[in-house]
Order: structure tokens, then C-alpha cells, then sequence
């Protein structure tokens, strides 16, 4: 594969020359350009306000986004390593910030606004503090397999997951968690220790469950039995599994799915785009979202471990434990099998501040490429 | 191979972790994929009728409710556009209901407040449209539109209403609304009741008459349509037609029109000269039980209740003593008097009471068996007549001899009698609030709590006072009976169902209630007495009407109430009379019967008022009309 990449990418001078991904650029351009094309449709039916302003406003964030990807990957990822608490005092800051003056959306305070764009801290720093953990597991790796190692990666996680959580916004704290379990996993932490934390953080959920808004509780449970309240807190999953359920082999067409057209998904364009894919390009249009989705996840394992070192392995385990669980978590939800969180689908989501942090990552992600050690298989 | 770990910073590096993580990442996809296929392939159908059902609804499609002719193709049921106010709710900002509300009241003329309620009382989907004002003019309906701006969520649509008409087409809502009826706005609990059948919040229902009792025929069936929705139940297009409407069936009455207006004059007339303010004219075929005309006065103008009728007009209806909104030819029983005395006679005949050869002593008091001495009921002829065979008792009316008939049939054989022919039971004529009346049984006394009648109640039922109580449909109804030869008909007000052009195309066939179990003898006899009370002149001169018939008819009034100042009672007045083609012939075509209640001038008002509807009928030069206070002539004959 890294031969084959090598050849493509040989108009690129000198040693970064060896390491530019196409494979990971093919792959993520894919998925934004999917991203638009539903965007599009759903801002087609004129549910999500203007269409084409809307689709307008994500190409102008992809456009900002793809700079910082390349910003990123032309710097030696190694800088993040140098600013680790800088970025992460910075992460606090923001969320702070966020949690003090945020603006309200639907309930929650997610974003500010800068210059006219929403922007949620939330997302960014999720990609920040994959840099801030894989340093600091880094640091520790000579002692990765203690206690120690995950009490203090909880710890360095767990401020950042408070302060979002009392956003309050579950599905990113969620990620926060899944994120610190993945680069754990990765980075040789004792699996009988992440055990015992794991088995402690659950017996705590109960309380995280309790300290929710009562429409957060009662969301998050309607997947066990949608026909609870299907007019009222479980409308959008048992929508959501009508519209799914219509898509059939090859769906309704581009901007023809009923569900999206008519309105019926009150956040299709956000959490629920999902939905329109299944809707309007069937059960085929599904599946090649999710499968450029795993190949995308397959493509940064690859990345991280060709990593040059343990940082970049880290950050890589970092980025796909979050596309890993956003995807399961986003997908799952608008088919029942997971619980109704606000978990934006990578790429696919319409929202700036989700799509400049993940190109921020796959930026940092093709430069931890470029600054690879030789190929090994 | 070069050194793998040439400058690493590295950390030990598990392969295992790896392939663990990119299983867990496998199974995610796998497991996406998974659900993805089931709910789409393997249960998506059963996703999609959900969807389609969530997302669609059922709207209505109204069916024009079908018109009504006289027998002789007249319209006399129209429909015509009248502009409804409406409210969408889901347009109409709560804080402005008021105010709008207000505006439109002001141009309507309409009650703001009972337009308030109505909307207030809606529960429906606020896309749904509440009727505000109905039959509003059109110029208003013009305005409301032009102040469409200061107007959020009024709607003005054309619906269509009720129009009745006379026998000239004209605008005429009293000549016919007994039989007719009108519709109204479908009440809340019906609707809770009648929904399933597809009426709608803003359904009118038949009220009365024939509107009422044929609801289902005139309404016909609505249909629906399969209309798409967005999010905020806003329909969208018409997917599909479910079910088209089917138009209500269009009538024909037996009624003629004509006949109708010539009762109601007849009637008016003779009400006026006695001053009397209540009666019925009731013209029937005997042969087939069709009803050809029906009059109830004082009657009420049912155009007034087509756009939903002013409080007032319909206060001032219930204040009436008179009751013009009751059909009192139908709803109202009332002592039969004298006519009561077919029924006896015929009975005592077929009973073996007597026959028709033998006579009977009359008295000017009959002493009632087992009574005190003295304790005597009179005839009205108080010399009483000598000795009467039954044509005789009957042409005369006889009071004392029909008390003996009574008391020698015994109360149940009379009722058993009454019964057959019809009393004590609806006639089963397909109009609403039909009363069944009165008919005096051991039965009936022992639910008044006594083991049986008394006798002196038993003699008086044989002249139809007291304890026996008909409506005018009855007492014509057991007269055509004996009429057309023994039949009991089920009287008949509708013909049939007709094209839109008013051609009958589905006949309705006369219904056979029952055949009477006398002999023909009997029936004829009863026949005969009939014609002889008007030979003999028991009827005053109706005998001199040229009628292209042998006019055969009884009398009766009926004393009820309290004693007047001169110890006089109040009375009712009944004529019945049919037409054969001579004495005692079962070929009558013709039954009139005229009630009128409580007069207390010395005449027959019922009598006048059937002659001068004969002369009418059969458009006769003779006017022989009495007047009832004084006896003397009203008009002149033309020849």
C-alpha cells in the first residue's frame, strides 16, 4: 500500500515526498463531498432554512477546514507535543468560556458565535485533547501498565468531559470517554486496570444519568421502546425509523425522500442526516457511506501504526476511537439501536466546527504519515 | 529491511491490540450494516406503510345531499351556494382571536359572542376549519375577503345549503317543513356517535321530516382522499382517491304540492272563521296509504334553520302555545270523538255483538250497568232516536246505542279492535316523533294501578272519549283501511328515489301493514253507514258538492278540558270522510281528514274545511261553504 502511495505521490519534494496519503485524502474528500450532497438535499426540501445559503456556508467551512488540513499536515506534528499544556489549558478555557456565555440551542449551550458563524468548542477540542492525551501517555509510556498511568489520563480527560457534560451536552462527554478507552487501549494500558475503571465508571453512570435534563433522560431511553411516547419525546427516533425502514434497496431518490422533504425530522440536517441517506439512497447509498466510513477508520489505523513513534500511533488511536464511536453511536441511534444522543456522523453532518476539527485531524494525521518511518508491510 | 525502530520515540507496540481494535471496528460496521439491511430489506415494508400512514392523511370528500320533488316532479328541496365564514386555527394567533373575531362579527352581523364559542368549542386539528357564520351574505362575504390581510386564518367558502320551496318554486319554508323537515349542524355528542360513519365536525344532519328520517338516503356516502402532509400537518397534494363520494339519493314525495297548498288554504280559512288555532288536514290515496298532502298549523318556516336559525326566531317558535314546530297530525293525540265509532261498530259486528239486521233501543241517558240509578250517560241527541240498526246508529251517531255496543264487547275485544286497526301504535309512516296514543285495555288500566276500566269509561271509549286517545294520522289511516277493503296501509310520504331532473326511477312499493280479520260484509256495511251520514245530512250540505264520487265520512267532536262560563266544554272537531265510486264501493282514491282543535262555535270547522277543500280539489263551481258561527253561507255557487 505505502509503495503504491509512494509512486502517486511522488510529484511532492523532498522527505515529506515518501508519506503523503492520497488514500486518506480519496477517502475523506469522499465523505465530505457526500457530506454537501446530502446538505444539499435536506437543505433541498427548504426544512432547514435556506438550501443553497446553508450548502454555501459548508463549503465556505470545508474551505477554511482544507486549509488548516493542509497547514497541519505540511508541520511536523511534532509542535503539538511542544504546546501539549498550552493546548490544553486552552481546551479548559474554551469550554469554560462556552459553558459560561455559550448561546442556546435547543436546550443546551453548544456554541459562540464568531464573526457570524456558530462554533462549538466541543468539537475542537475533542481533537485537542487526543493531542494532549497522546502526550502525556507518551511521557508515561515506560510506565504505561500501571494505575497510575489511567488514573491521571482519567483525570486529564475527565475536566474537559465535566465541563462539556454540564453543557449540557452528553454525546460529546461520551466521546470524550470512548476517546481516553481507545488510546488506553492502544497504548498497552493494562487491560485488567482499564477493567476495574470501567467497571467503577459504569457503576457511576446511574448518577450521570440523573444529573441529565429530564427531555435528555427520557430521549436516551426511547430506543428500548420508541412506542412510549411517539409524539413526544420518542417523535424523532420512531420517525426516523419510518423513514429508514422506506429507503429500501436503492431509496427514494435525492431530495425525494418523503421524510426529509415534508419535514419530519426535525434535525435531519444535524444528527439525523443518517436518516436521509437510508431514506433517499436506499439500503446500497447506506453502505457505501458506512463503508467509506470504515475505510477511513481503517486508513488512520494504517497511519498510526506506521507512525514514526508513539505519538503519532496515539493520536491516530485517538481519531479513529472518536470517528469509530461517533459512528456507532450517530447511526446506531437513528436505527434504534443506540440510545438518542447529539453525536454529529464525521463529514457527514452539517456544522462547521465539526468538519474544521476532523480536517484539523486528518491534517495532523497526514503529517504523522509524511514523517513516517519507511514502510514495514 | 531497514531498522523498524530507527529514532523511534516508541512505546511497545501490540499487534494484538491493534487487530483487537480493528475487530471491534469491524463487528461496529458489521453490526451497522446489519441493522441497516434489516430494517430496510427484511422489515421494510412494514417501515414504509408506517411511514405513508404517519405521514398521510384521510381527507373527506363530501357527497351532495340529494334533493326532494312533490309527486309530481316540483322541486321542492334545493341546494344552493351560501358563503360559510371559517377559521383555521393553525393560522389564527390565539392573542388575535378576539380581535378577529370581533371584525368579523362586525361585518356579518353575526353574534361575536356565539362565533367565540364555536371556535372556542372546536377540538379538531387546527388545520381543520371552523364554520363561524353560515349563510352570510354575499356582499359581506365580499368584504371579509377584501380585509383578508387584517384577517389571519378566515377563510370565506361556498357551501352548499338547503332551499325549500313551494309548489310555484318559490322560496317557501312553511308550506312544507312538517314533512320536510331541515337540517342542522351536527351536535357533539352525534358526532361522538356518528363519526364513524363520516360525518364531520361541520355536518348538518337531518333535523326533522323527511330530511331527518331519510338521512341516510338524502346523505349518501362521503368518500375520501389520501392527502399528503409535511411535519406541521399542512396537506400538501392528493395522493389518491380512497373511495369516490356517492351522491345522496334525490326523492320523490307522495305528496303533491298542489294538494298541500289547497289543504293549507282550506284549513287556514276554517281556522280563521272559527277562530281556532290549531289544526291538521291530512289527504291520503286509502288504496295505497300515499300521504298527499299533510298540513299541521300553525307551521314554521324551515329556510329558517337551513343557515342554522337565529336564537330569537327560534325562542319565539318555543313560546308558541300553538307549537309550530310540532307535526300535531302525527305527534299530538287527541280524543276521536264520534268517528271513534267505526271502530266499535265494526268490532260489535265481527265480534257478534249484533248483526247487521238487528236494533237496539237508543235513550236519551244510558244507564250505565251496575252503576248508581240515575248514574246516566247522555247522547248528544238528549230525545234519543228509538230503535237503530247499525247503518242507522252510525248515520246519525248514535251516542247511547255505541255505548252498549262498548260495554257488550267488553274492553279488550274494543281494544283488540282498535288495535287491529291500527291505534295505540305508530302507523310506522317513515316521519320522526310519531306518538302512539291511547287505546283503554285491562292492560292499560292495571299499569294506571286499577284491576280493570270502569264501565262507564268502557261506554264512552265506544264513542272515542275518555279513555281513548289518536293522532289524525290514525284515525284517517283506520278509515282508508276500511276504505280500500280491509287493508291497513303503512302511510307513505315518500314515493320514491328519483333522477336529478325529478323522474321517479325507483319506486318505493305500498306496504300491506296488515289485512283486517272482518268480512267484507261488515267492511261494506261500515262503508255504507259512512255514505249515509252524508245522505241523511249529519254533515250539513256537503252532500250537494258535485263530487265525482259518493262522499262517505263521519263526523266527531270531542269535549275535553274545563267547563266554559255557560257550562259549555271546549271541543275538537274531526271530519273524515273517503270517496268511492258509490255507496259502499272499496274503491276510494281519495281520504281527507280534517282536525281542528279546540273550537267552541256551534258549526263542524272540520267539515267546512273539508268541503272547501273539496271544491277546491276537484276545482268545483259550487261554494257551499258554511260559516261555523252563524250557519250562513260564506260564498256563492257560480252556477
Amino acid at each position: 500500500m505505502g509503495i503504491a502511495t509512494s509512486s502517486l505521490t511522488g510529484t511532492v519534494r523532498a522527505r515529506q515526498s515518501r508519506g503523503f496519503d492520497l488514500q486518506l485524502l480519496l477517502f475523506v474528500s469522499l465523505l465530505i463531498a457526500f457530506g454537501v450532497l446530502m446538505g444539499y438535499s435536506v437543505g433541498f426540501s427548504g426544512a432547514a432554512g435556506s438550501g443553497l445559503s446553508q450548502t454555501v456556508k459548508t463549503l465556505i467551512w470545508i474551505g477554511i477546514g482544507l486549509t488548516l488540513f493542509f497547514v497541519a499536515a505540511s508541520v511536523d506534528y511534532h509542535w503539538l507535543e511542544t504546546f501539549t499544556w498550552p493546548i490544553y489549558v486552552l481546551v479548559l478555557a474554551l469550554l469554560g468560556v462556552n459553558l459560561l456565555i455559550g448561546r442556546d440551542i435547543n436546550g443546551a449551550q453548544l456554541s459562540l458565535t464568531i464573526a457570524g458563524l456558530d462554533f462549538q468548542f466541543s468539537e475542537i477540542a475533542k481533537v485537542l485533547m487526543i493531542v494532549v492525551l497522546a502526550s502525556y501517555l507518551t511521557k508515561r509510556r515506560e510506565r504505561i501498565g500501571r494505575l497510575s498511568t489511567i488514573v491521571g489520563a482519567a483525570v486529564l480527560m475527565g475536566i474537559p468531559t465535566v465541563l462539556v457534560f454540564r453543557q449540557p451536552d452528553l454525546g460529546t462527554a461520551l466521546v470524550f470517554v470512548a476517546i481516553l478507552g481507545g488510546m488506553l487501549f492502544m497504548a498497552g494500558a493494562s487491560i485488567g486496570w482499564m477493567g476495574v475503571t470501567a467497571g467503577v465508571t459504569i457503576g457511576v453512570a446511574p448518577l450521570a444519568v440523573n444529573a441529565l435534563h429530564a427531555y435528555q433522560r427520557q430521549r436516551l431511553f426511547c430506543f428500548l421502546d420508541p412506542g412510549q411516547d411517539p409524539q413526544g419525546a420518542c417523535y424523532q427516533l420512531v420517525q426516523a425509523l419510518n423513514a429508514v425502514g422506506s429507503g429500501g434497496w436503492f431509496g427514494q431518490g435525492l431530495t425525494a425522500g418523503e421524510h426529509n422533504r415534508l419535514g419530519y425530522l426535525p434535525v435531519q440536517s444535524t444528527d439525523f442526516i443518517y436518516t436521509v441517506v437510508a431514506e433517499e439512497l436506499g439500503l446500497v447509498g447506506g453502505l457505501v457511506l458506512l463503508a467509506l466510513l470504515a475505510l477511513l477508520v481503517w486508513r488512520i489505523l494504517v497511519i498510526g501504526w506506521g507512525a514514526r513513534d508513539a505519538l503519532g500511533t496515539l493520536v491516530a488511536a485517538g481519531l479513529a476511537s472518536m470517528i469509530l464511536f461517533q459512528v456507532l453511536v450517530n447511526v446506531g441511534m437513528v436505527m434504534g439501536i443506540m440510545p438518542v444522543t447529539g453525536i454529529p456522523l464525521p463529514f457527514i453532518t452539517y456544522g462547521g466546527s465539526s468538519m474544521i476539527s476532523l480536517l484539523f485531524g486528518m491534517g495532523i494525521l497526514q503529517s504523522i504519515r509524511m514523517n513516517a518511518r519507511k514502510p514495514t508491510f | 529491511m531497514t531498522d523498524l525502530n530507527e529514532g523511534r520515540l516508541d512505546l511497545h507496540r501490540s499487534r494484538a491490540r491493534l487487530i483487537a481494535f480493528s475487530a471491534a471496528a469491524a463487528v461496529v460496521f458489521a453490526v451497522l450494516g446489519a441493522r441497516l439491511f434489516q430494517l430496510q430489506i427484511l422489515s421494510g415494508t412494514a417501515y414504509a406503510d408506517r411511514a405513508l400512514a404517519s405521514r398521510t392523511v384521510v381527507e373527506p370528500i363530501r357527497a351532495p345531499r340529494g334533493l326532494v320533488f312533490d309527486r309530481e316532479g316540483r322541486p321542492l328541496v334545493v341546494n344552493v351556494a351560501s358563503w360559510t365564514v371559517k377559521a383555521r386555527p393553525a393560522d389564527l394567533p390565539s392573542a388575535r382571536v378576539d380581535e378577529v373575531i370581533g371584525v368579523v362579527a362586525r361585518i356579518t352581523g353575526v353574534d361575536a359572542r356565539a362565533m367565540r364559542a364555536r371556535y372556542r368549542a372546536f377540538s379538531g386539528s387546527p388545520y381543520d376549519l371552523v364554520p363561524l357564520a353560515r349563510g352570510v351574505s354575499r356582499e359581506a362575504a365580499l368584504l371579509v375577503g377584501e380585509q383578508r390581510a387584517q384577517l389571519p386564518g378566515i377563510v370565506v367558502e361556498v357551501d352548499p345549503v338547503r332551499r325549500y320551496l313551494d309548489d310555484s318554486a318559490k322560496q317557501n319554508g312553511s308550506l312544507l317543513s312538517h314533512l320536510i323537515g331541515y337540517t342542522g349542524a351536527v351536535s357533539g355528542d352525534e358526532l361522538q356517535r356518528l363519526a364513524a360513519q363520516g360525518y364531520l365536525p361541520d355536518d348538518v344532519i337531518g333535523r326533522d321530516g323527511v330530511e331527518a328520517s331519510y338521512e341516510s338516503t338524502l346523505r349518501g356516502r362521503y368518500g375520501s382522499r389520501l392527502l399528503e402532509r409535511d411535519a406541521s400537518g399542512r396537506p400538501v397534494k392528493v395522493i389518491s382517491t380512497k373511495t369516490p363520494a356517492i351522491p345522496g339519493k334525490n326523492l320523490m314525495l307522495t305528496v303533491d304540492a298542489r294538494v298541500q297548498r289547497l289543504a293549507e288554504e282550506a284549513l287556514a280559512w276554517g281556522m280563521q272563521a272559527a277562530k281556532v288555532k290549531q289544526g291538521v288536514t291530512i289527504v291520503m290515496n286509502p288504496q295505497t296509504g300515499e300521504i298527499l298532502a299533510m298540513v299541521s298549523l300553525p307551521t314554521y318556516d324551515n329556510n329558517k334553520f337551513a343557515t342554522g336559525i337565529r336564537a330569537t326566531d327560534y325562542a319565539a317558535y318555543l313560546a308558541d302555545p300553538n307549537r309550530p314546530l310540532r307535526n300535531h297530525a302525527i305527534s299530538d293525540i287527541y280524543p276521536p270523538g264520534s268517528t271513534f265509532k267505526l271502530v266499535t261498530g265494526l268490532a260489535a259486528l265481527q265480534e257478534g255483538v249484533t248483526t247487521p239486521e238487528r236494533t237496539w233501543p237508543t235513550y236519551g241517558c244510558y244507564q250505565i250497568p251496575g252503576a248508581a240509578p240515575g248514574d246516566c250517560l247522555f247522547d248528544w241527541n238528549h230525545a234519543g232516536f228509538g230503535p237503530l240498526d247499525m247503518i242507522q246508529a252510525f248515520a246519525v251517531s248514535s251516542d247511547t246505542f255505541f255505548y252498549q255496543m262498548a260495554v257488550h264487547l267488553g274492553v279488550d275485544r274494543l281494544a283488540k279492535w282498535a288495535n287491529t286497526l291500527g291505534f295505540g301504535a305508530p302507523t310506522g309512516i317513515r316521519l320522526p316523533g310519531e306518538a302512539a296514543g291511547i287505546v283503554a285495555s285491562t292492560k292499560w288500566a292495571q299499569q294506571q294501578g286499577r284491576p280493570s276500566v270502569y264501565t262507564g269509561e268502557l261506554a264512552q271509549a265506544g264513542i272515542g272519549q275518555n279513555v281513548i286517545a289518536v293522532t289524525p294520522l290514525q284515525l284517517l289511516n283506520a278509515y282508508a283501511a276500511v276504505a280500500n277493503g280491509g287493508k291497513l296501509m303503512r302511510p307513505m310520504v315518500v314515493r320514491g328515489e328519483t333522477d336529478a331532473a325529478g323522474t321517479l326511477i325507483r319506486p318505493y312499493a305500498p306496504e300491506v301493514l296488515r289485512t283486517l280479520a272482518a268480512t267484507s260484509e261488515h267492511l261494506q256495511l261500515m262503508r255504507v253507514g259512512a255514505r249515509q251520514v252524508i245522505t241523511t245530512g249529519h254533515a250539513y250540505n256537503i252532500r250537494d258538492l258535485a263530487l265525482p264520487g259518493q262522499l262517505s265520512g263521519k263526523t266527531g267532536t270531542a269535549e275535553f278540558g274545563t267547563p266554559k262560563p255557560d257550562g259549555s266544554l271546549p271541543f275538537h272537531s274531526w271530519f273524515v270522510a273517503f270517496l268511492p265510486s258509490r255507496a259502499g264501493a272499496a274503491d276510494a282514491q281519495l281520504a281527507v281528514l280534517t282536525f281542528t282543535y279546540s273550537a267552541t262555535v256551534p258549526g263542524n270547522v272540520s267539515t267546512e274545511v273539508v268541503k272547501y277543500f273539496l271544491q277546491k280539489y276537484f276545482a268545483l263551481r259550487q261554494d257551499l261553504r258554511l260559516d261555523p258561527v252563524t250557519f250562513a253561507r260564506v260564498g256563492r255557487s257560480q252556477n
